[in-house]
Order: C-alpha cells, then structure tokens, then sequence
C-alpha cells in the first residue's frame, strides 16, 4: 500500500514537472517583458515597463497589430461559415464519395505548414493573388476551416436527429428551421469556432510569412525581429500575443464545456 | 436499417439528387479547398518540374531540379538529419509523455483529468514562436539556466545551437499534444482488464507492458505520427535553437524560395517531404491496425 | 367515403432493399382515436412519418381531405406531432416552445403569447411559462409537446411513442390526459405504439402491424376476442392457441383433435371448414372456467397447476394438460373460493365451444 502512494506521489510530481515545462516558456516571456535587462537571466533586472513603451511608439507595431486583426477576424468568419456547412453537410447528409468529401474537408492540418507555404506562395503568385492582405486571409482560411468544422459537428452531434423535422412539422420551411433551430442550437460551438480560429490565423506565422508580402502580421514581425538580433521588445509583443490569443482559447474552451454540462442534464 | 433512414429526416440517401439548400452547404468547402489547397499541392508538383531563366519561372516539363536537388550531398544530409532529429523527437517525446499520461488516466480524478487537458489545449494555440524565443533566452549561455547551475557551481553549458536545443523546441511543440492524445486512448482501456492482469499476479510495470499499452497501442501511435509530422516540418526549432547546421529540410525551403527565386528546386524538397510522410504515417497507422487484429 | 380524414392507398415505402411499408390501403376516419401497434420495425413509425411528410411513398398516395400529400412539404402539412423523444426546442423557454408553431404561421406576437398560455393552462403547466425546458420533469415536458402541437388547433394529430419514457403511473395519468383531450378536442389522434396496454386503454380503433402489413384492424374488443390470425392472437397475449386436424362437424361447431383432446369451437357464419383440415382457434384465458368435478358439457381438459400470479383481484393460472400443452387461465378471486388449489388431486378446464374463436389460414 506504502508502495502505491510512493508511484502515486511519484506521478504527481513528474505530472507537475511536465506542466512546468509546458508553460515554463509562456511565464518566462511574460516575466521577461516586464523586466529592465536587455538580456534577461537570474537574478532578475528591476521592474519596468520599457518595453511596452517601445511598441506603443512604434508605429510598425500597430500597423502589424491592424493587418493582424483585420486577417484573423476575416478568417475566423470565412473559416467558421465554410466549418459550419461542411459540418453540417456531415450531420445530414449521406452520399457517395462522402468519405473523399470528408478528407477534403480534414486534411489540411496533416500537410505541414512550411510546405502549404510554398505551395500558396507559388499558386496565389500563379493566380495575380500573393502579396494581399487578402492572400493571408485565403490561406488561413483554408488552414482553419477543419477546426471550425470539428467543433461544430461535435455540437451537432449533441442534436436531437428530431429537432430539425420537429420544427419542419409545426410549419418552417428548411430555411426557417436553419435560422430558427439549427443556428441557435450550435450558437455556443460557433461563438468557439470563431475564437480558435481567429486564434490559429492570429499565431500563424509560417504561411503569412511567405505569401504577405508587405503586409506583414504580428507574428512575421516577431519572426522577423528575432531573426536580427535579441530584442526584448519580443517579449512584450509576444505578452500581447499570448494574451490574445490565450483568451480567445479559453473563452472557447468554456464555451465547449459549459455545453456538455447543459446537454448532460438534458439527458 | 429503419433506424439510419429515421435518422436522416427526410430520406435524402441515394437516389434523389441534392436540392439548392443541400448544396448551398455542401459546396463552399468543396470550392475553397479545391481552389486554395489542392489546387496548390498540384501546381507545386508540376512547379517542381519548371526551369527558372534569368530569375525567371519558366513553365516546363524538365527533370533538371530534381537531378540537382537529389544529386546534391547536401540534400541528403539535410534529410538525413531530418529525418533522425524527427525520430528522435518522436521517441523521446513518447517516452515523456507516457508517464504523465499515465498519471492522468488511472491516478487522478475525471474533474483533474478535465482541466488538464484544458491546460494542455491552450498552448496549442498559443504563439508557438514566441515561446520558442523564450526558450532562446532562457537556455543561452548567460540565460536563466545557467544562472542558476552557477549558484551551485555548474555550468555554463552550451545547449543553444545543438542538437538538444531543437529536441527543447520540438517538444514545446509536440508534448501537449501527444499528452492529450495518450491520454486520451489509456483512459478508454478498460479497467476491468486491467484489474484480471493484478489479480493474475501480473506486476504493476508488467501490466503496463503486457496489457495496458497494448490496448491502447492505436491512441499511442497517432499520437508518435502526430509528433513526427509536426517535427518533421518544424522550422522554428532547428533554426533558432539548433543553429541550421546543417540546415533541416523546412530551412531548405526557405533557404532555397526566399534567395534566388529557384522555387521549383524548393518544390523538390516539398514533395520528397510530403512522400516521406505519408510513407511514415501509413507505415505506422497500417502497423498499429494490424497488430491489433491479431 | 364522408367520414374518411386519411387515406393510405396502395402505399409502398421502401429503404434500399428493406421494405418497411408493403401495400397499406388504410383510412383514418374523421375524430378518431386510431392506434397504430406492433413490434419495433414492423412499419407503424414508417406510416406515422409518412403521414407527417418526413418520409414519401415510394408508390401509392396519401390523400388528407380528398387532396394528395405527395407534392406538399412537411412545413406545408398541418399534421403535427408528438415525438418519442419529445424535441423540444433546448434553447426556448416552455412559452416560445409552445409558441413556435404560430410564429411560424405569422400570428402576432400577442395573440401567440395569449394562445401559447391558454393552452399552457388547459394541460395545467401554467405557471411553467417562464421555465426553461431542461428544468422540467418528465410528465411537464409531455405536456409541453402536447401544447406546442396542439396550439395550432389542428384537425389531426400523430403522436409518436409519446409515453415510452415515462413512468408506470405517469404513463396510465397520460393516458387519461389524452383520452381526455381527444374527446374534448373531436379531433383525429393516429397514435403509434408497441403497447398493447396504452392501445387498448385509449384507441377507437387499433391497426396492428407485422413486418410492413397491417394484420388486423378493428375495436379493441374485436381484436382481443376475435384475433384474425395467429401473429394477432400471440401478439395481443393473454390467449391460449390450440392447433389440430378438424375430426367431424358438429351442427355449428367444428370438433378439432388437438394433443390435448377433441374439443369443440363454433365456426363462425363467414368461415368454412372441412374434415381433416388443420385450423387454429383461440380461447381467451378470461373465458375458461376451472372446476374440481369434470363438467357436464362444452369443453374440458384435465390438467394440472404449474404457476399462478396474482394482480389485485385477478389471478392468472399457468396450467399443463397431460401431454404437456401449456393454459393460461385469468379468474377473478372469488371464482376460486371454493377450489384449494394446493391440494386438489384434478382440476378441469372448461369452456362452451362458442367461446373458442377460429383463426384464418389453414395452420
């Protein structure tokens, strides 16, 4: 029994360990950007806020910051609106080649990102598109969709198969029974579909970096920053970063769950 | 058989052709990933096989970048190294996160098991290039780590710019995920088992070798090929905290498209990737399937 | 002709190569209580669905009033429903539940929220408005269902399995509710259900169903005591079949050599039957009597006691004659008064042969 608590203790702490090193990074820069070193080690510099005051004045900070937003807002609606149909496309419909129509719909996640890349880069070229802000945003959208689409099937899973003839019967026509049933049925997963994508588009860094241009996003200015020298001006970009993009998951996230404990009570 | 067409509302499976509403959902995926993802995988293919003239990409039909690329020592050392850096990551990655999978399938509580993953699912959306650069500070020679190994009269040791280095990156990229994937599969093993192999004397250690990993074998290798892929294509890592000597194949890439415009050569590389690949991921997803039959 | 609200006419639905519906002709007469009953996947919820639009007819018609359902969607039809599983709306209140029916048709809001409420009432969920549906109990959600398809005021409405999920005694308190409405209402209920109980309690008339064809339709007091065939008899239960080779004619009554002895059944006016055919006949186990002394006349069968069940002040006897076939008895307490069943040495089953009831077919 002693030896079983040992192994159990043994776990926790080897469980904590692995967490740390998870979010060891992310405390790190955030820790970092608060502090005067320019290069940062132990013991720690004093407290300041240099760094913020260095992106808040620089105007390439904001602009990066506008294209960022105006790119991740745009994919998280065309991704979440493409996610939507095909998911439910899956949840109503049978027919042949489904399982090709699926892989379509799936694969992009599987390709790696530097090699979407040069694809894009080398297509959207090809085509009289690369270099837009629009670009990015076609390209994202591509790699997003597939999140879109699997959070809203796993909310359309939780659907009674009646619901839609339900409303059918009592006299809305299918495109009533979209807006009035369907629709606010998934309302939650699709409120998540457009945080993680708008995540997934705001720290993409490989693809934007290849087709953008001039337009350059938040995250191919820090590539391109860390590429010169080490600027601290990173970890203050990068707390903003993170910031963003870790309350557009966790709002997701809440969004997933507070659903499944709604639906369990439902059963 | 009732059931599957109840199911489906009004009976719209084979035969009767989709109507407007139906295709009004069906074809926007269909049209953008056609156009801006297959479409682009084709076009590289048949880049790969163009000449580039006086900086110029002209449209052909010549083996010329392939014979140069895969003529090259170069190439094959990048991709020997690649290829070991990602198996690398993928072993040693499985390896770490098993036990914390372990621990969050059978030694704590469902609530625990829950947050957890919530945990293990933010950083997989969270900027995975500035935590790389906080690992650059971090490990560097006059970083935290060393800082402290020096209070107690170790160090400085050199971890940027090696091999460990990209193994640190690669896994900030790839642990979380495979701990979720890992978990995942062990916690649908069914304990029952688990219980008849203690009560056959079956030691705690033999059990997780005779009996639980072989359950959960499938979970285990889409997790190890998710891994792969990732490294596999990973630049950041190789690049920032493995100093790209020699380069890795997803710095080829971009070695080889951003100076000198020589794109179809960059091409080259893309698919002899992507064929790796996919040898790799159906190898082990066929492996994973057959064993299990058995 | 007048009195016919629905008519199935030659309809066939088939699923790929599974035929769930084979040639129903089947009219629904105006402010009934129709009952559709049968084992799961004999086509009942098929038929139900069917009428509701959800399903078409792969050949054959529907017609509601004279006028074909095949080209009007299901959102065109005024047939509403009661699911088995309810599908309520999880996002609405109880009130917009109730309420989507007439927002669907154009009603003004007002006038839905006085209608919605008024029938919110009428089921006694009145002051459940406001609820959220997950809130609600099993037999609240019922009476929302109800409300939601009611509250168009239509002139049928299909109800599908709607007590399968509730309690014992919530089901039989439905049960009344519904009856109730329908009496009230004089509009048409086509009820589909596996439960002969909940069909008999409620139905005018029942439509019992086996493998996509309708095998009998009648009164619940037709079908019990006079079973068309032998899926009907078993189906409906509580009867004993009895199998043999007709011996001789005896004025009315046919004498069949069953391995329990010849016995006597009357053969109905319409119904021929020869010597040495092989028929079937039923005889309800609420029509033997059981005695200690053989009878004098009408049939009889020694046997012997294997089991009894006793429900309130009904007991059920399972019997055995001597070559083994199994009887089912149903009496009344008092009727065994004066038999001790622990000791008696012979017990005797009887019945006059116009009790026993002759099945079609020649089996």
């Amino acid at each position: 029994m002693t030896d079983d608590r040992a192994v159990r203790w043994i776990l926790r702490v080897y469980l904590v360990l692995i967490f740390a090193f998870v979010f060891a990074p992310i405390l790190a820069s955030v820790v970092f950007s608060f502090n005067s070193q320019r290069f940062p080690t132990i013991p720690l510099g004093h407290f300041s806020l240099q760094w913020y005051d260095a992106i808040l004045n620089d105007p390439d900070v904001w602009a990066a910051v506008r294209t960022s937003a105006l790119v991740s807002v745009s994919t998280a609606v065309l991704a979440t609106f493409i996610g939507f149909c095909t998911a439910y496309t899956d949840y109503r419909y049978g027919f042949r080649f489904k399982g090709a129509y699926l892989a379509l719909a799936l694969l992009p996640p599987t390709i790696p990102l530097i090699i979407l890349a040069l694809a894009m880069l080398a297509w959207l070229s090809k085509i009289g598109a690369s270099g837009h802000v629009w670009s990015i945003i076609i390209a994202h959208t591509v790699l997003c969709a597939p999140f879109a689409m699997a959070v809203i099937r796993l909310r359309l899973q939780q659907m009674d198969r009646n619901l839609e003839p339900a409303a059918w019967n009592l006299g809305a026509s299918e495109w009533r029974t979209m807006g009035q049933v369907v629709i606010p049925f998934t309302k939650p997963a699709i409120i998540s579909a457009l945080c993680l994508t708008a995540a997934v588009s705001f720290d993409e860094f490989a693809v934007a970096w290849f087709i953008s241009g001039l337009n350059k996003t938040v995250p191919v200015m820090i590539l391109e920053i860390v590429t010169g020298n080490i600027d601290p001006q990173v970890n203050a970009i990068g707390t903003f970063v993170f910031i963003t993009s870790i309350t557009l998951v966790v709002i997701a996230q809440i969004l997933i769950m507070t659903r499944e404990d709604k639906s369990g009570a439902q059963t | 058989m009732a059931d599957a067409a109840h199911g489906a509302g009004l009976a719209k499976k084979g035969g009767g052709r989709p109507d407007g509403y139906a295709l009004f959902f069906r074809l926007p995926m269909v049209f953008w990933q056609l156009a801006f993802f297959i479409g682009p995988l084709v076009f590289m293919i048949a880049m790969s096989f163009f000449l580039v003239k006086n900086y110029r990409m002209v449209e052909a039909f010549e083996f010329a970048n392939w014979a140069k690329m895969l003529g090259r020592g170069y190439f094959w050392d990048s991709f020997l190294l690649t290829l070991g850096m990602a198996t690398l990551s993928t072993l040693v990655v499985t390896a770490l996160a098993f036990p914390a999978s372990y621990a969050l399938a059978f030694k704590v509580s469902p609530t625990v098991r829950r947050w957890a993953i919530f945990f293990l699912i933010v950083p997989f959306f969270t900027s995975y290039l500035v935590r790389t650069f906080s690992w650059y500070v971090i490990l560097a020679e006059s970083g935290v780590i060393n800082a402290i190994l020096g209070f107690i009269g170790l160090g400085p040791y050199i971890m940027l710019n090696t091999k460990f280095g990209t193994i640190v990156g690669y896994m900030t990229l790839t642990l979380p995920l495979v701990v979720i994937l890992q978990t995942l599969s062990l916690a649908h093993v069914d304990r029952s088992l688990i219980e008849a192999a203690h009560n056959l004397g079956c030691g705690r250690l033999r059990t997780v070798f005779t009996v639980i990993v072989p359950l959960a074998k499938v979970g285990l290798i889409i997790g190890a090929v998710f891994c792969f892929i990732l490294s596999f294509g990973d630049f950041v890592s190789p690049y920032y905290l493995g100093g790209s000597k020699p380069p890795t194949l997803p710095i080829l890439i971009i070695d080889t498209t951003k100076s000198g415009q020589q794109w179809p050569r960059a091409a080259v590389v893309a698919i002899m990737m992507m064929i790796t690949l996919l040898t790799v991921a159906f190898t082990a997803i066929a492996l994973a399937y057959r064993r299990r039959v058995k | 002709m007048s009195d016919a609200l629905v008519v199935f006419d030659d309809v066939v639905k088939r699923f790929g190569d599974f035929v769930a519906v084979k040639r129903m002709n089947l009219e629904v007469r105006r402010g009934e209580f129709l009952a559709l009953m049968g084992p799961s996947g004999c086509g009942k919820t098929t038929t139900l669905r069917m009428l509701a639009g959800l399903e078409l007819p792969t050949e054959g018609d529907i017609t509601l009033e004279g006028k074909s359902l095949l080209q009007v969607k299901p959102h065109e039809r005024d047939t509403p429903m009661v699911w088995q599983s309810l599908a309520l709306f999880p996002f609405l209140d109880v009130r917009e539940n109730v309420e989507f029916g007439l927002k669907m048709r154009g009603v003004a809001a007002e006038e839905r929220r006085r209608r919605a409420e008024d029938w919110l009432e009428r089921l006694g969920i009145g002051e459940f408005a406001a609820r959220n549906v997950q809130q609600l109990s099993g037999g609240q959600r019922q009476r929302v269902a109800l409300a939601r398809a009611l509250v168009t005021e239509p002139q049928i409405l299909l109800l599908d399995e709607p007590l399968s999920a509730l309690d014992a005694h919530l089901v039989i308190r439905m049960q009344g509710v519904l009856t109730r409405l329908q009496r009230e209402l004089g509009i048409t209920f086509v009820y589909v259900t596996h439960s002969q109980s909940e069909a008999f309690a409620m139905a005018d008339r029942v439509v019992i169903m086996s493998d996509g064809e309708i095998a009998q339709i009648g009164a619940p007091r037709d079908i019990y005591r006079a079973p068309a065939n032998r899926f009907v008899a078993e189906f409906v239960g509580r009867n004993n079949i009895l199998s043999g080779k007709v011996a001789r004619l005896e004025g009315d009554d046919a004498v069949v050599a069953t391995p329990a002895g010849d016995l006597g059944v009357t053969v109905a006016e319409d119904r021929k039957v020869a010597v040495g055919e092989n028929v079937s006949f039923v005889i309800a186990a609420d029509l033997v009597r059981l005695s200690q002394a053989p009878p004098g006349d009408g049939n009889a069968v020694p046997v012997s006691l294997i089991s009894e069940e006793f429900i309130g002040s009904v007991v059920t006897l399972f019997l055995e004659s001597a070559d083994g076939t199994e009887f089912k008895a149903q009496l009344q307490e008092r009727e065994l008064a004066d038999i001790d069943l622990k000791q008696a040495k012979e017990l005797y089953l009887s019945w006059p042969a116009a009790s026993g009831h002759l099945l079609a077919g020649s089996t």
